[in-house]
């Protein structure tokens, strides 16, 4: 039998747009940046949270705002907004940004931690972006963001405790 | 579908015994040769592919042949074309959401003269 080659590789996006490399940049990396595309059709986001460091997170809320989506929310028995978390590995301005996301709004598709890697370049007066998922991150990865979510539990914990 | 998949594929050395797969049916001594690690290694990753579903035996007489199955393949590709999908869409909102941004900055630098 035949392996997929698309299944076996990582998934590779490529785009090249007009613009300098500082306004891609920002696009993926400040809250307006963030606010203005971030999320599937028929959502909005707002960022409560960006920690734009190796470790650092970035936490967001994702509301339903278009009628279809906000049906099929309901319909699924599921809130209209939800809180969602990602946190960075690597940060290094304006050309690569790692971080680690738990891709959770594929339906029919068990929640699963992604590795997303974007890498720009600039090509004269554009900028050539290049997006890399991988599901099948090694197990140093996988160690790292949960260390961030441990923290993240450990301060959640200790405010708890507080009120 | 099951996390289990990419836990699965996310030992290099697994990965490795799958590539050696690829090309048919083949007993352990002979992707021991290839992925060159011990042959108790290869029985254990091999273990561990079986009980996820990657992988059958069947015996040969003393040997036992291993050979891939299709299903969890077929889940990592139902999922890779989505999760691509996914963020092609997502991709047309970013191009719409930089174009905004650029005209909006223009307009501004046109203003302040």
């Amino acid at each position: 039998m035949a392996m997929n080659e698309q299944a076996k590789r990582r998934i590779r996006l490529e785009r090249t747009y007009t613009a300098s490399i500082e306004d891609v940049w920002d696009m993926w990396t400040t809250k307006e940046g963030i606010e203005s595309w971030w999320g599937p059709d028929g959502f909005s986001v707002k960022v409560r949270k960006l920690d734009l460091r190796p470790g650092g997170q970035l936490h967001y809320a994702m509301t339903a705002t278009a009628a279809p989506q906000v049906e099929f929310m309901k319909k699924a028995g599921m809130p209209l907004t939800t809180e969602c978390n990602a946190t960075y590995s690597e940060v290094s301005p304006p050309h690569r940004l790692a971080y680690a996301h738990l891709t959770d709004f594929i339906p029919g598709i068990a929640p699963y931690s992604v590795t997303h890697l974007i890498e720009l370049t600039p090509l004269g007066d554009s900028v050539q972006m290049v997006l890399t998922f991988d599901a099948m991150h090694d197990e140093e990865w996988t160690k790292r963001a949960t260390m961030g979510w441990e923290m993240e539990l450990g301060k959640l914990t200790k405010a708890l405790a507080k009120s | 579908m099951h996390v289990d998949v990419f836990q699965t594929l996310a030992d290099p050395t697994r990965r490795r015994i799958v590539e050696a797969l690829l090309s048919g049916e083949q007993a352990v001594n002979d992707i021991v040769a290839v992925v060159d690690i011990d042959q108790s290694g290869v029985s254990r990753h091999l273990g561990i592919l079986s009980k996820a579903g990657f992988v059958q035996v069947r015996p040969d007489g003393p040997r036992r042949l291993y050979s891939l199955k299709p299903e969890p393949f077929r889940e990592l590709e139902e999922w890779v074309t989505a999760y691509r999908r996914l963020w092609e869409g997502r991709l047309d909102k970013f191009a719409d959401a930089l174009a905004h941004k650029q005209k909006a900055r223009a307009a501004k630098s046109k203003e302040n003269g």
